[in-house]
C-alpha cells in the first residue's frame, strides 16, 4: 500500500469535547467522542465506518472535514495535511472533499430554491464565471442525479427525502469533488427510495472515480457499498477488514455481537440468539484498558489492565483484542502475542 | 374454528385527512384480522397508512381527519360507532400503545416510579382485587403474572364489604411497578424507578414504556416503530423481550414496522401495506418464501442482504404515489412491472390463491 | 429557462406562500379586523395632507378655543358651541376644528412610526445577528451593553436624551429610536443561536461558504418571521410610547398636529372640553390596537411547525 494510493490517511485522530462547569468555567473533563482513530482510504474505494450511536463515527467524519476541529492526529489528503492547515487553504481543499449529510430535510436551507443553491457551490468555488454556464451546469447537473430541469426552480419542501438527497448529491458535485464523505445518507429513506440513492451513488463513484467513506450503523447496507470496513466503539476502531471478512470471520467480539444482532429479512435463516448486555459506557469515563471489557463475554484481568493494539492478525485484517477467540463455540483461544511493535494499517 | 380466536377485525377502512391543498386519502379500504395472542406485522414504507390505521383503532387522529367508511370490530364492537368517551375508556382499560420515541413520550419532569404508577391507579379497581388476593393468600406480593390472571375477574374477588385503603392501595401498585419492570428485564428496578427519564438510555426508556403498556393488561397491543430509533444491539435486546413477552402476556400485538427484517423477527402474520391498503397478508414464513404481491416481491429485492450480495440493487421505479391525487384502481398500477389493463379501474378484491395467503391483485384469479 | 423565466418561477413560489398566510390570516376575524382598521389609517396618512390643507394648523382663532360645534349630537349643558363652520368634534385650545387636526396628525405619527421601529429594527438586528453567530467575547460585550438598555424604563432614557440634545421632532424620534433597539437583539439571537446549529449551516460551511454569506444570505432570511411580528407590534407600541412623551409636555412646538400633543392639552380641561382628551386618545388607542390584532395573528400563522 504505496502512500500514493491512499487519498485520505488519518492518523491517530482524536476529538475531545471539554465540559466545562463552575461560574469560571473550569474544565472538569471530557467527552472522548474520538480517542485516537487510524486508518487510510485509497483512491476508488469505499471504506464503510459503522457502529452504533456514541460511537463516534459521526464526529469522527466531520473532524476529518474539520466541521468539528479536531484536538489531535493528523488527516492527510492528497498529500496535504488537511488538520495543520490554514484556512485559506482549506477553502481550497473545501471543494475536493465534500459530504452529504443524514438528514435530507434539514441539510438544504428551505428558502433556497434548487438552482440557487447548485449555483452558490459553482460561484464560491470559481468553478464558472458566468450565469449562463452556471445555468447550463445546473441543468446538467440535475439529469446526473436523476432530476430534471423544472426541478431547479422549486423550493426544498416541495420534494420527497429521496429527492432531496439527490438534490444535495447534486451540490456536492457542483464543485468536483474527488472525496465525498456520506453521513447515513439513506438512514432516514423509504428502503425502496434507499436502493436508488445507492445505485445511483455506487453509479456516479465508478463514472467520475470518487473515493467515498461511507458512515452508517446498517451493516447490510455498508456491505453493499463498501470495500472495506472499520468497525467503531466507542471512539476507537476495534476492527478494520475486507467486508467479507467482517461478515463472514470477525475477529472482535463486539463485531460479533454486531453482526449477530441484524435482524435478518428471512425466517428460514436459523440466527444463533446472542445477546450483547448492558449498553454503552459513557465517552466521558472510559473503561480501562481495553474499552470493551465491560460488555464482553469473554474478558479476563488482562482486558481491564491492558489496551490492546489495532493489530493486523491477517493480511489486511486488524483488530484491536487480547484474544483469539472462537465465537460458535463461545470459547476464547489463546492470547495475541504483539511482536516487537503494534502494526497499526 | 379460528373465528372466536379473532379480537380485531379491520373492514374496508377509509379514512381523509382534510387539508388546505385538498383531501389526503390515507386510508383506501383496509382490510385485516388479527387473533388472540398472535403478532400481526404492519410493514409499509412511509404514507403507507400505518400507523394511521392503528391511530384510527385508539381513536388518536387529529382534528382534520375524517372517517369515510369501514368498521373496526374489536370483540365484536364497531369501534367507530362509539362514543370518544367511551374509547376513552377502552384506551386505558382495553389498548396499550408504545411510540418510537421514548423520550419525548415520558414525561420528563416526573420519574419512572411515578408515571408507571399512574398506569396501574388508572384501574383501582383492580388494584384493590389485588389486595384482597393477597390478603387471602396471606402472600408478602402479588406479582404481575398473578395480577395479569386477575383480568375481568375482580367482581367474584370483590365483596361489598371489602374494606381496602388508599394506603394499601398504593403500596400495591407500587410493588407491582418494580414486578412489571422485572418483567421486561431491567435491572434494579427499585433504582429505576427513582430515576427520571433523561437518566436512562434509549433501550431502557423503552422498556419502560413496554412497562407501563403492560401495567394495563391490554387486550390489544400496539408497537408502532419502537426499535427504529434504537441501535441494533439495543433493537435486538427488545424484539428478543417482546418475543418472550408474546407467549407470556394475554395480548395480541400489532406491531408497526418500517423494517420487514424486524418484522419478521417478531411476527406470525405480516401484513404489506401501500398507499392506504393491504396488499399482502400472510404468515411470516410463507410471504418469504413465496411474496405474491408485485410490490412486496421488488421490496424483498430493494433490501440489501448480507448473504445473497448484488453489484445493484432492484429498486422500485417511479416515486411514493401522491394521495391528494393517487392513482385510480390499484394505487401501485403506475409502478407495476406487470400492468395490466384492469388495474387502474377499480381495486381488485382481497382472494386466497393459496390458503392463508390473502392477496389484492389482478394477476391472481378473482373469483 | 431563461433568466427572466428563472425570475418568474421563483417569484410564483413566494407568492404562492403569501397567499397561503394570507388564507391562513382570514380565519381569524380579529386579526381581519385588526388589518381593516390599520389599513384604513394608513390610506388615511397617505390621503391627509389633500383632505386637509396642513396650513390649517397654524390658523389660530382664540375665540373659538374649546367649543362644542356639532349641530347633530350634543354634548351637554358644560359645552359651550359656537356658530358655523360646524366643527363635528369640537375644537381645542387654538381654536382649531379638532378632526382636522387629528386627520393630520395621523400622517405624522405614522411615520414617525415606521421610522423608529424600521430603525431599531434594522440597528438591533444587524448588531444581534453578527454578535450571536460569532459568539465569544463579541457576543458577550453586545448583551452586556443591551442589558444595560434594557435596565432603564424608555420614557427616562428618551427625557435625558431630549433633554441633551434639543427638543426637535427628529431628536425625539432619535430618543424613542434609542431605546427601542434592545428588544430585537434578543429576538434575533434566539433565533440565530438556533439557525446556526441547524444541518443546513453546517452543509453551508462543508461547501466553503464564507461567515457574511451564511449569515446574511441564509441564517438571516430564516429567522425573519418572529421579527416580522415584532416589529408590527412595535408600531403599535411606538405610537403608544410617542405620543405619551409629546402628552407629557415634550413637543417641539405647542401647536404641533400630533395625537398625543393634542391630548395633553386636554388635560387642563378634563370638565368642559373632554373631547379634546377622548377624541386623540381614542385614535391613539385603536391605531396600537389594530397593530397588535395583526402581529397577533401574523405570530400565529407564521409559527413553522403550524404551516401545511
Amino acid at each position: 500500500m504505496k502512500k500514493m494510493d491512499n487519498t485520505l490517511t488519518v492518523k491517530d485522530l482524536k476529538t475531545w469535547f471539554p465540559i466545562k462547569s463552575g461560574i469560571i468555567q473550569r474544565t472538569i473533563g471530557y467527552v472522548r467522542a474520538v480517542d485516537g482513530v487510524s486508518f487510510n482510504v485509497q483512491k476508488g474505494e469505499t471504506f464503510g465506518l459503522v457502529g452504533e450511536s456514541g460511537s463516534g463515527k459521526t464526529t469522527a467524519a466531520r473532524s476529518i472535514l474539520r466541521l468539528i476541529e479536531p484536538t489531535g492526529g493528523d488527516v492527510i489528503f492528497d498529500n496535504v495535511n488537511v488538520t495543520k492547515a490554514r484556512k485559506s487553504e482549506l477553502l481550497k481543499l473545501r471543494h475536493k472533499m465534500q459530504i452529504i449529510f443524514q438528514d435530507p430535510y434539514a441539510s438544504l436551507d428551505p428558502r433556497q430554491t434548487v438552482n440557487s443553491m447548485l449555483t452558490e457551490a459553482m460561484r464560491v468555488h470559481g468553478i464558472v464565471s458566468n450565469k449562463v454556464d452556471a445555468h447550463s451546469r445546473a441543468r446538467e447537473l440535475m439529469g446526473v442525479v436523476g432530476l430534471s430541469e423544472e426541478h431547479l426552480y422549486r423550493f426544498p419542501h416541495e420534494f420527497s427525502g429521496g429527492q432531496r438527497q439527490r438534490i444535495a448529491i447534486a451540490r456536492a458535485l457542483a464543485v468536483n469533488p474527488e472525496f465525498i464523505v456520506l453521513d447515513e445518507p439513506t438512514s432516514f429513506l423509504d428502503v425502496s427510495v434507499q436502493a436508488q440513492i445507492l445505485n445511483l451513488l455506487k453509479e456516479l463513484q465508478t463514472k467520475l472515480s470518487l473515493t467515498y467513506l461511507f458512515i452508517t450503523h446498517n451493516l447490510a447496507v455498508v456491505h453493499h457499498m463498501s470495500n472495506r470496513v472499520g468497525v467503531m466503539y466507542l471512539g476507537i476502531l476495534v476492527e478494520v477488514a475486507d467486508k467479507n471478512e467482517i461478515y463472514n470471520e470477525p475477529l472482535h467480539p463486539y463485531t460479533y455481537h454486531l453482526m449477530a444482532a441484524i435482524p435478518v429479512p428471512d425466517p428460514a435463516v436459523q440466527k444463533k440468539e446472542v445477546l450483547l448486555p448492558g449498553d454503552v459506557p459513557s465517552p466521558i469515563n472510559v473503561p480501562s484498558g481495553c474499552r470493551f471489557h465491560t460488555r464482553c463475554p469473554y474478558m479476563t484481568e488482562k482486558c481491564v489492565q491492558e489496551v490492546p493494539p489495532l493489530f493486523e492478525r491477517t493480511k489486511g485484517h486488524l483488530t484491536a483484542c487480547h484474544y483469539e477467540i472462537d465465537f460458535q463455540k463461545g470459547v476464547r483461544l489463546n492470547e495475541i502475542e504483539y511482536g516487537s511493535s503494534a502494526v497499526k494499517g | 374454528m379460528k373465528q372466536n380466536n379473532l379480537i380485531l377485525e379491520v373492514k374496508d377502512l377509509r379514512l381523509d385527512f382534510n387539508t388546505y391543498r385538498g383531501a389526503v386519502k390515507a386510508l383506501n379500504g383496509v382490510n385485516f384480522k388479527l387473533y388472540k395472542h398472535e403478532v400481526l406485522g404492519l410493514v409499509g414504507e412511509s404514507g403507507c397508512g400505518k400507523s394511521v390505521t392503528a391511530l384510527t383503532i385508539i381513536n388518536l387522529l387529529p382534528e382534520n381527519a375524517e372517517v369515510k367508511g369501514g368498521e373496526i370490530l374489536f370483540k365484536e364492537e364497531d369501534l367507530l360507532k362509539k362514543s370518544k368517551e367511551q374509547i376513552r375508556t377502552m384506551r386505558a382499560e382495553e389498548f396499550a400503545t408504545v411510540f418510537q420515541d421514548p423520550m419525548t413520550f415520558l414525561n420528563p419532569v416526573l420519574n419512572i416510579g411515578t408515571q408507571l404508577e399512574e398506569s396501574f391507579m388508572l384501574e383501582k379497581k383492580a388494584l384493590k382485587a389485588a389486595v384482597v388476593a393477597q390478603r387471602s393468600q396471606g402472600k408478602a406480593n402479588i406479582n404481575y403474572s398473578e395480577f395479569l390472571a386477575m383480568k375481568g375477574k375482580e367482581d367474584t374477588i370483590l365483596t361489598n364489604e371489602t374494606k381496602v385503603s388508599g394506603k394499601e392501595i398504593k403500596k400495591m401498585a407500587q410493588n407491582l411497578c418494580a414486578d412489571v419492570l422485572r418483567m421486561v428485564k431491567l435491572p434494579d428496578p427499585e433504582r429505576i424507578l427513582r430515576q427520571y427519564p433523561f437518566e436512562l438510555s434509549g433501550g431502557m426508556r423503552q422498556r419502560c414504556m413496554i412497562a407501563m403498556a403492560l401495567a394495563r393488561r391490554p387486550s390489544l397491543f400496539i408497537a408502532d416503530e419502537i426499535t427504529t430509533a434504537l441501535d441494533v444491539t439495543i433493537q435486538a435486546q427488545i424484539l428478543h423481550l417482546m418475543r418472550e413477552l408474546r407467549d407470556t402476556i394475554d395480548a395480541s400485538t400489532l406491531m408497526i414496522t418500517h423494517d420487514l427484517a424486524v418484522a419478521a423477527e417478531i411476527a406470525n402474520r405480516i401484513a404489506v401495506m401501500y398507499a392506504g391498503n393491504v396488499v399482502e397478508l400472510t404468515e411470516t414464513r410463507e410471504i418469504f418464501r413465496r411474496p405474491l404481491h408485485p410490490y412486496t416481491q421488488l421490496l424483498m429485492k430493494a433490501i440489501p442482504n448480507v448473504a445473497k450480495p448484488v453489484e445493484k440493487l432492484e429498486s422500485i421505479p417511479g416515486t411514493v404515489p401522491d394521495l391528494i391525487n393517487p392513482p385510480t384502481g390499484c394505487r401501485f398500477h403506475p409502478r407495476c412491472p406487470y400492468v395490466m389493463p384492469i388495474c387502474p379501474t377499480a381495486f381488485p378484491k382481497t382472494t386466497q390463491p393459496f390458503k392463508e395467503h390473502e392477496v389484492a391483485c389482478y394477476l391472481y384469479p378473482q373469483g | 429557462m431563461t433568466n427572466k423565466e428563472t425570475r418568474t418561477s421563483e417569484l410564483q413560489a413566494t407568492i404562492a406562500d403569501i397567499k397561503y398566510t394570507l388564507h391562513l390570516l382570514r380565519q381569524n376575524p380579529l386579526v381581519v379586523i385588526g388589518s381593516g382598521i390599520a389599513i384604513f389609517f394608513i390610506l388615511l396618512a397617505l390621503v391627509a395632507n389633500l383632505i386637509v390643507n396642513p396650513a390649517v394648523a397654524n390658523q389660530f382663532n382664540f375665540s373659538r378655543s374649546y367649543l362644542w360645534n356639532n349641530p347633530i349630537i350634543s354634548w351637554g349643558p358644560l359645552a359651550r358651541t359656537g356658530g358655523p363652520p360646524a366643527q363635528p368634534l369640537g375644537t381645542d385650545g387654538y381654536g382649531r376644528d379638532l378632526l382636522q387636526m387629528m386627520i393630520l396628525a395621523i400622517p405624522l405619527d405614522l411615520r414617525t412610526a415606521f421610522i423608529i421601529v424600521a430603525g431599531a429594527a434594522l440597528f438591533g438586528i444587524i448588531l444581534g445577528a453578527i454578535a450571536s453567530y460569532a459568539g465569544g467575547i463579541i457576543d458577550e460585550a453586545v448583551l452586556r451593553v443591551t442589558d444595560i438598555f434594557f435596565a432603564f424604563p424608555s420614557l427616562v432614557l428618551a427625557l435625558v436624551f431630549a433633554a441633551l440634545f434639543g427638543r426637535t421632532l427628529d431628536t425625539l424620534t432619535l430618543a424613542v429610536l434609542f431605546v427601542w433597539w434592545p428588544p430585537y437583539v434578543r429576538l434575533i439571537r434566539g433565533q440565530v443561536l438556533a439557525e446556526k446549529e441547524k444541518t443546513y449551516v453546517e452543509a453551508l460551511r462543508a461547501m466553503g461558504a464564507g461567515h457574511l454569506r451564511i449569515l446574511f444570505r441564509h441564517i438571516l432570511p430564516n429567522s425573519i418571521y418572529p421579527l416580522i411580528v415584532q416589529i408590527t407590534l412595535d408600531i403599535g407600541g411606538v405610537i403608544l410610547t410617542f405620543s405619551a412623551l409629546m402628552f407629557l409636555g415634550f413637543s417641539p412646538t405647542p401647536a404641533i398636529p400630533e395625537l398625543g400633543n393634542l391630548a395633553s392639552d386636554g388635560i387642563t380641561h378634563v370638565f368642559d372640553a373632554p373631547w379634546l382628551i377622548l377624541f386623540p386618545g381614542l385614535t391613539i388607542v385603536l391605531i396600537s390596537l389594530a397593530f397588535n390584532l395583526v402581529g397577533d395573528g401574523l405570530r400565529d400563522v407564521l409559527d413553522p411547525r403550524l404551516r401545511r
